[in-house]
């Protein structure tokens, strides 16, 4: 009897067990263009997978899916074979289009920290994103150059990219709400490397500011060609200057009066528990963490806490994302019922003496979801 | 045993599928053509953007999509033809890039048709006649399908002549041209197939992914066709489907390589490149090689007409000039050939002798002067219709293909399918002495004066009304030379006239009715060899005193 009891008992316990296994894979750019930022989307994924809320045992398995949409879409059709409860998918907009209408067929959520806008303007209720999309970030960017720096002629340099063609055209709209339309615009590929020309440009516009909507390496670039040329206005730039990894390709002179708009930026420090995870991540990835990795890990969080409070298939997750509200460490997260969970921004700038920005500003709630 | 395959290996199969159509075409151009284009991943992408764009915007079916698709790509290839295609070699790679990164940066800037770096989103599936094509195994049967029609269609068109006739291009384009085949033709034919191929296997690519942007356009799908095609094969209708399924998988096996995937990647390339440099096809057609068809029997053609001797000069060149640069080759020569007629052509190195049969041949043009056929100027058209004419050539050195038997290098210049021409052909060997043992063999493996035969032999296939020879009967053995004199001497009693450029006197001048002696340029002795052999400006311009 005591041994019926016994395997009774096993029974139900590696009943349990599988029940609390879900399958998370990482789907993300590691090389190429977007590797930087996929490298942090990915250790912002990893250090939440590694460290999951108790009563849930996440699978995973991290695939990289370059810069094309077609190895993106091979790469999520295989993940598909692990019945994931959710994946987190690509933060690069044009593989996020090209995996969406597989999500909506397969039914599962894709938790991303993509900023272009039309991800979440196609109406498929699988997609979250836990960046602030155009709409907020852009918005932040603009308002600070109009109202906080008092600059009426601005000039935007984008990336001829989804990021940085959805940036520009949120930018352009915003300058012109403002009533500061904007002097100069002008698209860059992501394989220019001299930037003076279109520095020259900008300089001949009469533009008194410029604004950044750059992937890093190209932001980068712009910047130490700007700072040696002496363009003399000042720069506001996009998300991609947080990164640690991003500035470190620069002299802390040459980073003198950049300013940058930004979901958040860790390394600038903060509350007792963001602290605690930067030391961890540090730990972990022997790297300094990003504004996307602490999305991507607030993200990824909020998956594995849905699916411990039981959540436990994609449809229940989806509904659980939709309505649920979430205080993560960057902000305060919750869908505006298009799958956009972040709704806040930050301004940081750096003061030429180190590569760790100040938040000089702070946007909350700019859509007014929360 | 049972074939399971999941939605993961299907959409692989399916992609490969869809790779493999435009690689297909770019065996064409690439293989066949020999004309490096990188424009074959922009015709890729306009095929594809060309049914996002009708499926998405005007809600067109696949029946008008899949159509309209190949034919978007088509008309730019038309369009830009005329200028790409007289380019050649780099010039004709950077020129067809050029198109590419046009395309290209249309596709980013152009947002409001082509929706930006963003794309198009939202492709439908393929519905056809009404019946959704889901994907799976039915989209990978539907592509597939189309996979195997193509290769077919590919096969029956190059199975014969033409493969041969490209071949020749690529590896004699003069030679070509001087048996009647029209370059430009068959390279304008070539890119116009290549486009389509690729147009068409844009809109399945599109219909699998369900979301085009200018990744599509990329020069990496320029080079994975490129890459595809040269480790397939690209000369072997096989290697199409063979390297598109070994490119598209090969980057997934290696995923758990995880970073270092790109690296074995590559390395897998290269060794594929240097263990098999004709590709996979190409090393299984090595391993798996196929008998040579024996000769047939030699049937005669219908004789031509050929003009008689009272008809007037069969060749005439008044006045004609040519200069390269600031060096004068040709300058107011004028002579003329009656049918049945040899004239030997004489004169110091450089002192305009081959120049003068590239300007009868059309391989020049002349800066002045004029060139009558039997009574018609032909020093304005294109080589290959001056062949067409009745005009035949060999040159210095045999201008054959090493690969190619005998026998197939005679009848490509019959103008007709392989089978119908090889008795012909056989015809034409026989007549300069190959029997059907050596005609069954690849001309590389012929001694140099059986080659000289078998290129005199194509040129006779023509049956020219004027044969030009160039040097014939260098590198002849004394045996050799004695028979190519009777050979010759026997088709100019058949009426065909025969202008003969040689530095073998003894030969020349037992041989031909009258010699030509050129010196830089200018004409300096017109008359029967024994009036050349003893002019004095002959005697110190080339043959010296000791002749």
């Amino acid at each position: 009897m005591q041994r019926l009891v016994l395997a009774c008992l096993l029974v139900l316990f590696s009943t349990a067990v599988r029940a609390q296994d879900v399958s998370i894979p990482v789907l993300v750019p590691l090389t190429g263009f977007l590797s930087l930022e996929g490298q942090s989307q990915r250790n912002g994924a990893l250090l939440a997978l590694r460290n999951p809320p108790p009563g849930i045992t996440p699978r995973f398995e991290v695939a990289d899916t370059g810069v094309s949409p077609e190895i993106a879409v091979n790469a999520f059709e295989k993940a598909l074979g692990s019945r994931p409860l959710a994946v987190v998918a690509s933060m690069l907009g044009t593989q996020m289009l090209a995996m969406m209408p597989l999500a909506a067929e397969a039914k599962v959520p894709l938790v991303t920290v993509s900023g272009t806008a039309k991800i979440t303007e196609m109406g498929n209720p699988w997609v979250f994103r836990f960046f602030p999309g155009d709409a907020v970030v852009k918005t932040a960017q603009a308002r600070y150059v109009i109202e906080e720096l008092g600059k009426r002629r601005p000039a935007i340099v984008y990336q001829t990219t989804a990021y940085g063609q959805s940036g520009r055209e949120h930018l352009d709209a915003m300058f012109r709400k403002l009533g500061a339309p904007p002097v100069f615009e002008e698209g860059i590929g992501v394989d220019v490397k001299d930037l003076l020309p279109v520095l020259a440009k900008v300089s001949a516009s009469g533009a008194d500011v410029l604004a950044l909507q750059l992937h890093a390496p190209s932001t980068a670039l712009l910047i130490r060609q700007a700072a040696s040329m002496g363009l003399g206005i000042p720069i506001v730039a996009g998300s991609a200057i947080h990164q640690p990894s991003t500035a470190a390709l620069l002299e802390p002179r040459e980073l003198a009066g950049i300013c940058a708009e930004s979901a958040a930026s860790p390394i600038s420090g903060g509350s007792a528990a963001l602290e605690a995870w930067i030391e961890e991540y540090r730990k972990e990835f022997q790297s300094e963490p990003d504004a996307y990795a602490l999305a991507q890990y607030d993200g990824t969080m909020m998956v594995l806490r849905e699916a411990a409070a039981g959540a436990r298939t994609p449809e229940a997750l989806a509904r659980a994302l939709s309505s649920a509200r979430y205080e993560g460490l960057a902000m305060t997260y919750k869908s505006d019922g298009r799958g956009n969970m972040a709704h806040s921004a930050v301004i940081l700038c750096y003061d030429g003496t180190s590569r760790v920005p100040q938040i000089v500003k702070r946007y909350d709630n700019i859509d007014g979801v929360l | 045993m049972s074939l399971e395959l999941g939605p993961y290996e299907l959409r692989l199969l399916t992609v490969a599928g869809c790779y493999a159509l435009p690689v297909l075409g770019y065996q064409l151009v690439f293989g066949h053509a020999g004309a490096l284009s990188l424009a074959q991943g922009a015709f890729f992408g306009l095929g594809a953007y060309a049914t996002a764009l009708l499926a998405t915007r005007w809600g067109w079916g696949f029946l008008a999509t899949f159509p309209a698709s190949i034919l978007v790509p088509v008309a730019l290839a038309a369009l830009v033809a005329a200028p790409v295609l007289r380019l050649r070699s780099h010039y004709f790679a950077l020129a067809t890039l050029g198109i590419a990164q046009v395309v290209l940066l249309a596709a980013v800037n152009w947002t409001e048709l082509t929706g930006g770096a963003n794309g198009l989103a939202g492709v439908p599936g393929v519905v056809f006649a009404g019946v959704p094509v889901p994907r799976g195994w039915p989209m990978l049967a539907l592509v597939w399908g189309l996979v195997l029609a193509v290769m077919l269609a590919s096969h029956l068109a190059l199975r014969g002549r033409w493969s041969r006739a490209f071949a020749l291009l690529r590896a004699r384009p003069l030679a070509a041209a001087a048996i009647g085949l029209d370059e430009g033709r068959m390279r304008l034919a070539a890119f116009l197939a290549s486009a389509a191929c690729a147009g068409a296997g844009g809109a399945l690519y599109v219909h699998t992914l369900r979301v085009v942007s200018p990744e599509a356009l990329g020069f990496p799908v320029m080079v994975a066709c490129l890459a595809m095609s040269v480790i397939g094969g690209a000369k072997h209708v096989l290697g199409a489907p063979l390297g598109a399924l070994l490119l598209v998988h090969l980057p997934e096996w290696f995923r758990f390589l995880d970073l270092y995937r790109n690296v074995a990647y590559g390395a897998a390339l290269l060794a594929a490149i240097v263990l098999a440099p004709s590709g996979i096809a190409g090393a299984l057609a090595r391993a798996l090689p196929r008998r040579a068809a024996p000769a047939p029997k030699p049937q005669a053609p219908p004789a031509p007409r050929r003009p008689r001797a009272d008809e007037g000069p069969l060749l005439a060149i008044d006045g004609l000039a040519k200069s390269f640069g600031g060096v004068r080759a040709l300058d107011g020569v004028a002579l003329s050939l009656r049918p049945g007629e040899i004239l030997g052509l004489i004169g110091p190195n450089g002192s305009g002798k081959t120049t003068l049969l590239n300007l009868v041949s059309g391989f020049e043009t002349p800066d002045r002067g004029a060139i009558r056929l039997a009574g018609a100027r032909i020093d304005a058209m294109p080589p290959h219709a001056i062949a067409r004419s009745g005009v035949g050539r060999t040159f210095q050195t045999p201008a054959l293909v090493e690969e190619m038997s005998a026998l197939d290098a005679v009848s490509l210049a019959r103008g007709k399918e392989l089978v119908a021409a090889r008795p012909e052909a056989m015809h034409f060997l026989a007549e300069v002495g190959i029997g059907a043992e050596a005609a069954a063999e690849k001309v590389g493996r012929l001694p140099f004066g059986l080659r000289r035969r078998v290129e005199l032999a194509r040129a006779l296939a023509l049956q020219p009304r004027l044969l030009l020879l160039d040097e014939p009967a260098s590198g002849l053995t004394a045996g050799e030379r004695e028979a190519l004199g009777n050979l010759l001497r026997r088709l100019a009693g058949q009426g065909l006239g025969l202008l003969v450029v040689e530095h073998d006197m003894p030969f020349l001048l037992g041989l031909a009715h009258r010699v030509a002696c050129l010196d830089e340029g200018r004409l300096i002795a017109l008359g029967t060899p024994a009036e050349v052999r003893r002019a004095p400006a002959v005697i110190a311009a080339y043959l010296g005193e000791a002749a």
